[in-house]
């Protein structure tokens, strides 16, 4: 599956701006796997040591919140688009 | 008489230069990386540590202040490794799902970058030593300091488990020393194979929470040591302490003990002078009555106060990272407030100005001539 990930404006630094990045895989912890072997630096910030998604990721999808613990195993479709966030903080 | 100055803040890196130390410039980096460390190595390249409690922990460099990039690869513990309990349990508070409970030990800060001999050394927490001897393309645990038995009972500070203190000889590339708040001062002189406590003599409440210390790499074995409880002063790389607080502001500790409570410890190599900001103790945490001041001695046994240019309402603290020389001549002083204010002195102390304000809580502050 091809699709695309849009990221925080942290991580935009990260890929010289980019706010899109294109990736493949079947669920999102694939996409995200995708992601870290062909940008190394991104990877430190999706997995920790235990090769985990950092647990404050949240995902949406078509509307939806998909939070960390969901996200390894949760389907994508052939054009899906998701936006990368982080678990709300603060007042 | 060019200077960089590194300001680590909360949400980015405030990089003021200047080539008169009087006239400053400021860009602000990194934007919304909280930034808590900073190096520089032999070949002028600038090394950055961020983390997030969201992303994680990394590193960017540059070779000329602007153009940032960042490190494939950052000090990471192996997925076997077995973290501590109470380390856990002080930054659960930002667990929202429980998964730190799972036992395993993870890099969340970098709390400090040293540069010697011809490598990088990373002080992480949960507290650990890390190695790079590539410029920070790889980085390697010091498994002999890191797997050292009983750090399962290490007791952290408030700010948790970190390895905070890197200190180096220069004569002697096999001789360390690094600090722990609050598992104590440790040295080696095997080049990191084994390491032994060096907190003799030095008031604990059962785990000794070292600040920060401070020497001149080339006369190594002379340290300066700002402790939770006290300043301290050893004259033979660790083995014995004594207190050197003659002139400092002493104050009631929250445990009834008296003595000079403070974070920094900075030494200027070339006039040999020390400097120490203490704070009104480990209840209030601010300057005495508000007026903030540095203290410095010149013969490593008196302490006297600078505080002309400095305010004297000031009712915000100052980390232990977050103040550095420039090691010119006169030394220049940096330091920053966790109300966002930076100082500078181009003369050793003697006098201080506001070089900016209004920044984010800092957190870490390094100086580097041109």
């Amino acid at each position: 599956m091809a699709i695309r990930l849009q990221l925080p404006p942290a991580l935009r630094s990260v890929m010289g701006g980019e706010r899109w990045v294109s990736a493949t895989g079947a669920t999102i912890g694939e996409a995200l796997h995708d992601l870290s072997t062909r940008h190394p630096p991104l990877g430190l910030h999706f997995f920790d040591e235990r090769d985990a998604i950092r647990r404050n990721l949240v995902f949406v999808h078509s509307g939806a919140l998909i939070r960390a613990r969901e996200a390894a195993s949760y389907r994508l479709r052939d054009g899906d688009e998701l936006i990368l966030t982080n678990a709300l903080a603060g007042g | 008489m060019g200077v960089a100055v590194i300001v680590g803040t909360r949400k980015g890196a405030a990089i003021l230069t200047s080539k008169d130390r009087t006239d400053w410039r400021m860009d602000f980096r990194l934007q919304g990386w909280p930034v808590t460390a900073s190096c520089r190595d032999e070949q002028e390249r600038t090394y950055i540590a961020v983390n997030s409690p969201n992303f994680g922990v990394a590193i960017f460099v540059s070779d000329d202040l602007e153009n940032w990039r960042q490190l494939a690869s950052a000090p990471r513990y192996r997925p076997e490794d077995r973290g501590n309990p109470e380390h856990h349990r002080l930054v659960a508070q930002m667990d929202f799902e429980g998964k730190l409970k799972g036992g395993g030990r993870f890099v969340d800060q970098i709390w400090t970058l040293h540069v010697a001999h011809g490598a990088i050394w990373a002080g992480v927490s949960e507290a650990g030593l890390f190695v790079s001897r590539d410029r920070g393309e790889s980085w390697q645990p010091v498994d002999g300091f890191n797997e050292q038995p009983g750090r399962e009972n290490w007791f952290p500070g408030f700010g948790g488990l970190g390895l905070h203190t890197i200190l180096t000889d220069a004569k002697n590339p096999d001789r360390m020393w690094v600090g722990i708040s609050a598992a104590g001062f440790y040295r080696t002189d095997d080049g990191g194979e084994t390491w032994a406590r060096k907190d003799d003599a030095v008031h604990s409440f059962g785990g000794n929470c070292v600040h920060h210390v401070a020497h001149d790499p080339e006369n190594a074995s002379v340290l300066f040591r700002q402790e939770h409880f006290g300043v301290y002063r050893s004259d033979n790389g660790g083995d014995t302490w004594r207190v050197l607080e003659d002139g400092l502001p002493v104050t009631e500790m929250s445990d009834g003990h008296r003595c000079s409570f403070g974070f920094p410890m900075v030494h200027d190599r070339k006039s040999g002078a020390t400097f120490a900001v203490p704070l009104d103790g480990d209840n209030f945490r601010f300057p005495r009555d508000g007026q903030l001041a540095v203290y410095r001695t010149k013969d490593g046994e008196t302490w006297h106060s600078l505080s002309r240019g400095l305010p004297p309402n000031c009712f915000a603290g100052v980390l232990r990272g977050s103040m550095a020389g420039d090691q010119l001549a006169p030394g220049g002083l940096y330091f920053g407030t966790t109300a966002g204010t930076m100082y500078a002195s181009p003369d050793l102390g003697e006098s201080w100005s506001e070089i900016a304000a209004g920044l984010p809580r800092i957190l870490s502050v390094e100086a580097y001539a041109d």
